[in-house]
């Protein structure tokens, strides 16, 4: 395929995004950018989680320039990041250590610390608030009487208590001082599981959910249980240039999501292999969606779509799709005349006229062999 | 106990100071005009987030966290910052208020008491949050035999 540029005036150029940047402003009062960090935080975190850069403030400046959409936004959050230089990598949290705000196992009702379901609408109707409309700055848990519950609690991973009880696969643990870095070095097949889990954590939620439901719609094997999904924060811990201490510098809001998969009917000893979801932001489609294809791609089947890494990672980034999409809407006026004198010259040397039907003079070859006019 | 004289301590609380108390502070020490020289000029950076996954406990990226450090040498002391976000000044004032304590400027009982409010804070924050995520803490009843 063949790419040749076009000229077509900045100043008109100029005049597209102005038109854009008026139909934004619009007749309405403009948007804070806090405002949108604050109440449009699923937005925000589907464009951290993305654009794999957790910025929360610039996050939501993203989604206002994007006028909301996502994947534009977490474009621009990309672009950005290109433009920095890396101060170092952190040091290598647990995600034991996160301090959950919600934790909902089900698998286990009695699981160690609780069931906390934290700020939900789960179980409530999808009906529209008609409240809202003219807002309601009431908060609704002002007059809740808590009871000061102490510090935090570590809550027991749910994959640890089938560990202990030896019912959890035990892969052979992994010779892995360094991760492989995705961002700067390109993911060569079979990816390692460490370039998966990156991968799929700054996959586009939409895909990841997509692929993901693929697997449980019978377009795979992997039908999980999941043990946990948590909400919390994850603390970022840097080397103090000074002390060499290990010294927090900030902490990421993340979803976090544990699957166990029986394999019971494939090994000679009956356990849980397993699935392992995190990403930035409060997002639990998308850690689900990613929990699932963890565990599809362990199973390395070329059959299913869900199974097969490279399908998988090569079509769940947003920046990735969303570049050879949209680039289509762009000229390809030198692509498609060729296209279409081929076409012209077929239809020519077959004896086709302009209204399809075969000249009368020339008997036409059919175009494909063995067509016929009823296909 | 968090100990705003400790070094690394300090470092965490400036982290989660605002923006306009580190500004006010760093004001208060430069206003005499003691020498002080930029080490390290505050820009933004990108600090790559790793975490062990807990089964095969295999370390992966996660992603990178915006922050924005700063380091000055300010009458002799060192001093060092990283502010989390895209936050210039708050990072020079953050690194020029981490070095006055380690110098210890005039300003330091006061930078201190500040810190130690931030700390207080921060854990009050931290313990109405997770009561009130207890709050929402459930028994779930399965109901067997129940039509």
């Amino acid at each position: 395929m063949g790419y040749v540029a076009v000229t077509a005036g900045e100043e008109l150029i100029e005049r597209a995004a102005d038109l854009f940047e008026s139909q934004r402003i619009g007749d309405s009062e403009d948007v804070d950018v806090d405002q949108i960090r604050d109440q449009f935080g699923r937005l925000t975190a589907q464009a951290m989680g993305e654009g794999g850069l957790y910025a929360p403030r610039l996050a939501a400046l993203a989604v206002k320039q994007a006028q909301g959409d996502a994947v534009e936004a977490a474009f621009l959050l990309r672009a950005y990041r290109s433009t920095l230089e890396r101060f170092d990598e952190s040091v290598t949290v647990e995600p034991s250590e996160m301090i959950a705000s919600r934790r909902v196992s089900p698998a286990f009702k009695d699981v160690p610390g609780g069931q906390i379901l934290g700020a939900t609408k789960d179980y409530t109707q999808r009906l529209l608030d008609f409240d809202l409309v003219d807002g309601d700055p009431t908060d609704p848990t002002e007059d809740w009487d808590v009871e000061d519950a102490g510090e935090p609690e570590r809550l027991t991973n749910v994959t640890e208590l089938l560990r202990e009880e030896g019912l959890l696969h035990e892969p052979t643990a992994p010779d892995v001082e360094e991760p492989n870095d995705t961002t700067r070095e390109s993911v060569t097949h079979p990816p390692e599981r460490d370039e998966v889990l990156q991968e799929l954590a700054r996959g586009e939620t939409g895909a990841v959910t997509a692929l993901g439901y693929s697997a449980l719609r019978g377009y795979g094997q992997v039908h999980p249980t999941l043990a946990e999904v948590r909400v919390g924060d994850l603390p970022v811990r840097i080397e103090h240039p000074y002390t060499g201490d290990d010294v927090t510098v900030a902490h990421t809001r993340v979803t976090e999501s544990e699957a166990v998969v029986p394999v019971y009917e494939k090994r000679e000893d009956p356990q849980f292999a397993f699935g392992y979801g995190l990403t930035f932001g409060r997002n639990e489609r998308k850690a689900i969606g990613m929990t699932i294809l963890d565990a599809s791609i362990q199973l390395d089947g070329e059959a299913e779509p869900a199974e097969d890494a490279e399908f998988v990672l090569d079509t769940v980034d947003g920046m990735d799709a969303f570049g050879f999409i949209e680039h289509l809407k762009l000229p390809h006026y030198v692509t498609f005349q060729s296209i279409l004198d081929r076409i012209r010259a077929i239809r020519e040397r077959q004896g086709l006229r302009e209204d399809g039907r075969v000249d009368d003079e020339q008997p036409a070859e059919p175009a494909v062999a063995g067509a016929s006019d009823d296909d | 106990m968090v100990d705003p004289y400790d070094r690394s301590d300090r470092f965490e609380l400036i982290a989660a100071c605002e923006g306009g108390t580190l500004a006010r502070f760093a004001n208060d020490v430069l206003a005499d005009d003691p020498p002080l020289s930029v080490r390290q000029e505050p820009r933004p950076q990108l600090v790559m987030q790793q975490v062990r996954e807990p089964v095969e406990r295999r370390p992966f990226n996660l992603g990178e966290v915006l922050v924005t450090p700063a380091e000055v040498e300010l009458d002799g002391a060192r001093g060092f910052a990283m502010l989390p976000g895209k936050r210039e000044r708050a990072a020079l004032s953050g690194a020029i208020v981490d070095a006055a304590v380690a110098g210890d400027h005039e300003a330091t009982p006061d930078i201190v008491a500040a810190l130690e409010a931030v700390a207080d804070s921060e854990r009050d924050q931290r313990r109405r949050a997770w009561a009130e995520s207890k709050h929402t803490a459930v028994d779930f009843q399965t109901m067997e035999g129940e039509e």
